[in-house]
């Protein structure tokens, strides 16, 4: 399907329901490596994300350049040889927060479930998040752990060792309806 | 015979010190310098919206991981995780153009008022729900 016509849709939809819908353009995205040889971690301030408080679906998506590293030359690694962000360029995760519509004040730990898009490879996944419904937000925390093998990512040989085999991921997003 | 292997042992130990000294100079490559460079492209912010909006690929193309400068109008100024971020919207359409800035440029940043038309340079890092920036500055001709 056309990506303009897929923006279209999401806009409109957004528009359509938008009483429902919580968004936040300001999300908070980070992983997180640990080897012997070094520690890895990169910084994306500018995830997307909509939660629709009808249905308890949630939608992120997130753009790979927007990930800041520590190093230049970490970042350049990142993009060019390991995620290829010149041919995969977004990050998506489509799911949604089980027994959204039955959480209470007591209820603070809510499960998500989805299929993350990484690399082009697409993988089921849950991971627990803290969420905070408030008056005008919708806060989602938590951390979940990524296979790199999963997602069909090659590290060189060389590098091997510099890279976990399993990435821990932390995300904090504060939803504002959208108006 | 002692001089020899003195000799070669020298050698040796020089190139590896050389070795090491390229490696550690790359492995601290510095990330480009925003102020001091020169944007490839000047847009507005009109006319960079139009043309994500219209072929998506050709734009990231063309703009995606480049140094440019943007014209427009404030339309926001927060403050999330202590990064400024400034956006630019064109008054027509819904998406908008997010600036993370840098944080040397904070305090200048906190000078401007919604409403303000200003230059923000930086990477363009592709396109959302809006284009995204990053490694942002403000331009002296703003000031």
């Amino acid at each position: 399907m056309n990506k303009a016509f897929i923006v279209i849709l999401f806009l409109v939809s957004i528009q359509l329901f938008s009483q429902e819908k919580y968004l936040t353009k300001e999300g908070y995205i980070s992983f997180f490596s640990h080897s012997l040889v070094e520690d890895i971690k990169a910084d994306n301030y500018q995830v997307l994300s909509v939660i629709d408080t009808k249905t308890g679906e949630i939608g992120v998506q997130l753009l790979m350049k927007s990930f800041m590293f520590k190093k230049a030359l970490m970042q350049e690694h990142f993009n060019e040889s390991y995620i290829e962000s010149y041919k995969y360029p977004k990050a998506t995760l489509k799911g949604y927060i089980i027994n959204f519509n039955e959480l209470d004040a007591q209820n603070t730990t809510v499960e998500i479930k989805g299929v993350l898009s990484i690399h082009g490879v697409e993988k089921e996944m849950t991971a627990l998040a803290k969420i905070e419904v408030l008056k005008d937000q919708i806060n989602l925390s938590g951390t979940f752990m990524v296979e790199v093998a999963d997602f069909n990512i090659n590290i060189p040989t060389i590098v091997r060792n510099n890279i976990a085999k399993t990435i821990k991921v932390t995300f904090d997003l504060q939803h504002k309806p959208y108006k | 015979m002692k001089t020899k292997y003195f000799k070669i042992l020298t050698i040796g130990l020089i190139l590896i010190i050389i070795c090491l000294f390229f490696i550690l100079k790359l492995y601290n490559k510095p990330f480009i310098d925003i102020k001091n460079s020169k944007a490839r492209i000047e847009v507005t912010v009109e006319n960079i919206l139009f043309e994500f909006q219209s072929n998506e690929r050709l734009a990231s193309e063309k703009y995606v991981d480049n140094l440019i400068l943007i014209k427009g109008e404030i339309a926001d100024i927060s403050i999330s995780n202590g990064n400024t971020i400034i956006t630019l919207k064109d008054k027509n359409d819904i998406s908008s153009v997010i600036c993370q800035m840098l944080a040397e440029d904070n305090l200048n940043a906190l000078k401007l008022e919604k409403g303000d038309e200003i230059i923000i340079k930086g990477i363009c890092t592709g396109y959302l729900l809006d284009i995204m920036m990053v490694r942002c500055i403000l331009t002296k001709d703003n000031f």
